[in-house]
């Protein structure tokens, strides 16, 4: 800036201090001449301004106390504790026709209109309202800041083209905005500042060359830039009404006044110094309440309230392109504590159907002890989701996704009769008959198709009982529902003894009078008895 | 004599044109069933093996006398890959409430992949009904193995409609008692044990005909 200021200027013929010339020369340097010449290469920062041309929308809620309390027809007034009398801040139009004005004490407002609705201002409610709407607006934008208790920026040069055009997104914004039920003042300007300025202003200003910004801003108000009462206090005394007027002043002696602070947001405002902002995230935790006005116990509209919340659900994810595993519902009830409803899915996923098919499984089961005053939908952990591409239509019947949706089926299942009831099964490399498989769990998260162990030799039945059988003898035959014929065997199994389930045993085929066909098996070590461990189907 | 056979053979065919003398042998166009692994049963049966996509009902009054190792084959070729169409994956086969554990390294002998395999372990009848009907529909089994403690003609009709939209195919074992009662299956078998082998009792067989065949398989063979 100082290189600029150099090359701009006039030299002074003759150098003296403190002079007129060098005073006119300050006043030049405040505001910049009409055509500029064009920024040379040999300032980094300068190209970086020019190349990088971007576009704030400021987006400025001055009711956002009354509007956050929710919209409504009844007259309302927002109270504000000032030195410990409670006097209204803000009130909504019905309660303003009827009398009511900011600065009233509570009680006269009250005189005025019995039915009048008060509520505490409260910044928390204040701020949760603002941080929804830039959640809302992060659907227009990649960087969303929050600047101050009533303003939202967001930066929308690159958003352009896909919108259609400047108007149009403002247009997009604009409704969006009234359909919430917040009135706000909408400006457009190529830094952050001015065009917070330019919304405080009320001026629906959209400007996209920095070089028709500071014709507009002359004309603002001095109220818009929300300094200190002292500061403006002051500048009110010189005489400076505007903005313009105060461009025009020295910069060395404004920078002594009121502190190199102000200096700097001016410069800021008019692009000629950096002004960087935090962008503000929506927290990766989706959580979503919503209150009734009465009792509710109708199952049918719970249901249509937790689809509601999940469809919202499912919107935060798309806009991050996450999935969440695990989904909490809490319904919270007067007097009792508030009933916990948990889903899971073994896949990240978005879709608010497939939530919803659990849930109205799920939903069935549920004893709920009270009326349900408030729901709750708490999103899990996230994580970056996998999609997959759709499918042509003449792929044939069984195509990629059914994995997929087997692990769709399996948590239906599971849903309603608990995870123990649904398995798949792989084998082990074992001889112990018992020990030569396990279950398998089809719903963990990793899709493991390991190689089971390929057993060789003799014939295994089909049928496995869970613990053998003692049969009972007959003069040294085996009895099942009729003697027992032993057909094929032994196979001698004795494995097992480095822990405590060692075995001895001798395995046969046998065949009963009836025709079934059993695998029993005698012990080597202890007297001999029968035991039927498997059915051959 | 030869004027008494003509006019009898013109007597019959006039008869025999009567729209209302319903000729048995017409042949039904019926759907290809899948393979049951053995010639002499597929020959017995419409379509030349287990009807795909409705129901088949396997009436048994003990269990090892046969009635999985008649399934075996079929499920089998089931497991594998078909090599029409390459992107295609094997089905899954699910087993619903079995009476006792499928065994694996058997179920691996016989050639299934152990990996497309569902065991469901309702708790009460409803349940079991519910959680066939879902394997079913939703098109990922393609076969469903099911003990039902009871499943009466509204069952039936429903587990069927559902293994059309889902195009599987499901098989039901219930006790022999349930012979006398009506069903809504496709494909009803008996299966007893007798000295020679198996013995197969088609007694419901839609678009084919009743019949009765011995020793499919021995019992004692292991083939």
């Amino acid at each position: 800036m100082p290189v600029r200021e150099r090359e701009t200027a006039p030299a002074p013929p003759v150098k003296t201090r403190r002079t007129n010339k060098r005073r006119a020369a300050d006043i030049q340097q405040l505001l910049p001449l009409a055509d500029d010449a064009p920024p040379s290469v040999s300032l980094p920062s300068q190209t970086g301004a020019a190349a990088t041309r971007r576009l704030w929308f400021c987006v400025y809620l001055p009711n956002l106390p009354l509007e956050s309390c929710g919209a409504g027809k009844e007259p309302l007034a927002v109270l504000e504790d000032q030195q410990g009398i409670h006097r209204v801040q803000l009130a909504n139009t019905a309660a303003e026709n009827a009398g009511v004005m900011p600065g009233q004490s509570a009680n006269a407002a009250l005189a005025l209109i019995p039915t009048l609705q008060l509520e505490e201002r409260s910044t928390l409610r204040e701020q949760q309202a603002l941080e929804s709407l830039a959640a809302w607006l992060e659907q227009f934008s990649s960087f969303v800041s929050i600047a101050g208790n009533d303003v939202l920026l967001f930066e929308v040069a690159g958003s352009l083209r896909l919108f259609g055009g400047l108007p149009a997104l403002r247009q997009q914004v604009s409704a969006g905005l009234e359909q919430q039920g917040f009135a706000a003042s909408l400006a457009i300007a190529p830094t952050p500042l001015s065009a917070t300025w330019l919304a405080r202003g009320g001026r629906r200003a959209c400007i996209r060359e920095p070089t028709n910004l500071v014709p507009k801003l002359r004309s603002l108000p001095l109220s818009c830039l929300e300094w200190p009462p002292a500061i403006s206090e002051a500048l009110t005394g010189m005489g400076i009404r505007n903005v313009g007027d105060c461009l025009r002043l020295p910069r060395e002696g404004f920078a002594r006044r009121f502190g190199a602070g102000r200096l700097i947001e001016l410069d800021r405002a008019l692009g000629r110094l950096p002004d960087p902002r935090a962008s503000w995230r929506a927290p990766e935790r989706f959580c979503a309440d919503y209150e009734m006005t009465g009792e509710q116990s109708d199952q049918e509209l719970l249901l249509a309230i937790c689809r509601e919340l999940l469809e919202a659900h499912e919107q935060f994810l798309l806009v991050r392109q996450l999935g969440t595993l695990r989904i909490n519902f809490s319904f919270f009830h007067l007097k009792a504590p508030a009933t916990k409803l948990s889903l899971g899915c073994t896949q990240a996923d978005r879709s608010s159907k497939r939530w919803s098919d659990l849930l109205t499984i799920r939903f069935e089961r549920l004893a709920l002890p009270e009326p349900v005053i408030a729901v709750r939908l708490q999103g899990g952990h996230t994580q970056a989701l996998q999609t997959g591409s759709g499918h042509l239509p003449f792929t044939g019947r069984r195509h990629a996704t059914q994995r997929h949706s087997m692990t769709q089926l399996a948590e239906r299942l599971a849903a309603r009769m608990g995870l123990q009831s649904v398995n798949g099964v792989t084998t082990v490399a074992e001889h112990r008959p018992q020990h030569a498989w396990c279950a398998r769990n089809l719903l963990s998260a990793k899709v493991s198709d390991a190689l089971s162990f390929v057993r060789r030799g003799l014939r295994r039945p089909l049928w496995l009982l869970p613990e053998p059988t003692l049969l009972h003898a007959e003069q040294g035959r085996p009895l099942h529902l009729g003697r027992l014929t032993l057909v094929e065997g032994p196979e001698r199994l004795e494995t097992g003894w480095w822990d405590d389930n060692g075995i001895a045993r001798d395995y046969y085929t046998a065949i009963n009078s009836r025709g079934m066909r059993l695998w029993v098996f005698r012990n080597r070590n202890v007297a001999a008895a029968w035991y039927l461990h498997g059915i051959f189907g | 004599m030869r004027r008494n056979s003509s006019s009898t053979n013109e007597s019959l065919n006039t008869l025999l044109e009567n729209p209302r003398v319903w000729r048995g042998r017409n042949p039904a166009p019926v759907q290809a069933g899948l393979s049951t692994g053995y010639k002499k049963l597929d020959r017995h049966l419409p379509g030349g093996g287990w009807p795909q996509q409705s129901l088949t009902e396997i009436l048994v009054e003990q269990y090892g006398i046969g009635e999985l190792q008649l399934l075996m084959p079929a499920l089998s070729s089931l497991s594998v890959d078909d090599p029409l169409a390459p992107y295609a994956e094997p089905g899954w086969i699910a087993w619903i409430a079995p009476p006792f554990q499928p065994y694996p390294p058997a179920l691996q002998q016989w050639g299934i992949n152990l990996s497309r395999l569902l065991i469901v372990r309702p708790k009460d009848a409803s349940e079991i009904l519910w959680s066939a009907e879902q394997a079913l529909s939703s098109g990922t089994c393609a076969a469903v193995l099911l003990w039902p403690e009871k499943l009466d003609d509204q069952s039936s009709r429903r587990l069927q409609l559902a293994a059309e939209k889902g195009q599987s195919w499901a098989v039901a074992f219930r006790p022999r008692s349930a012979r006398h009662e009506p069903s809504a299956a496709a494909l009803r078998i008996e299966v007893q044990a007798s000295q020679q082998g198996i013995c197969l009792d088609v007694f419901k067989s839609r678009g084919g005909r009743p019949v009765t065949l011995h020793s499919i398989f021995s019992s004692i063979s292991s083939s």
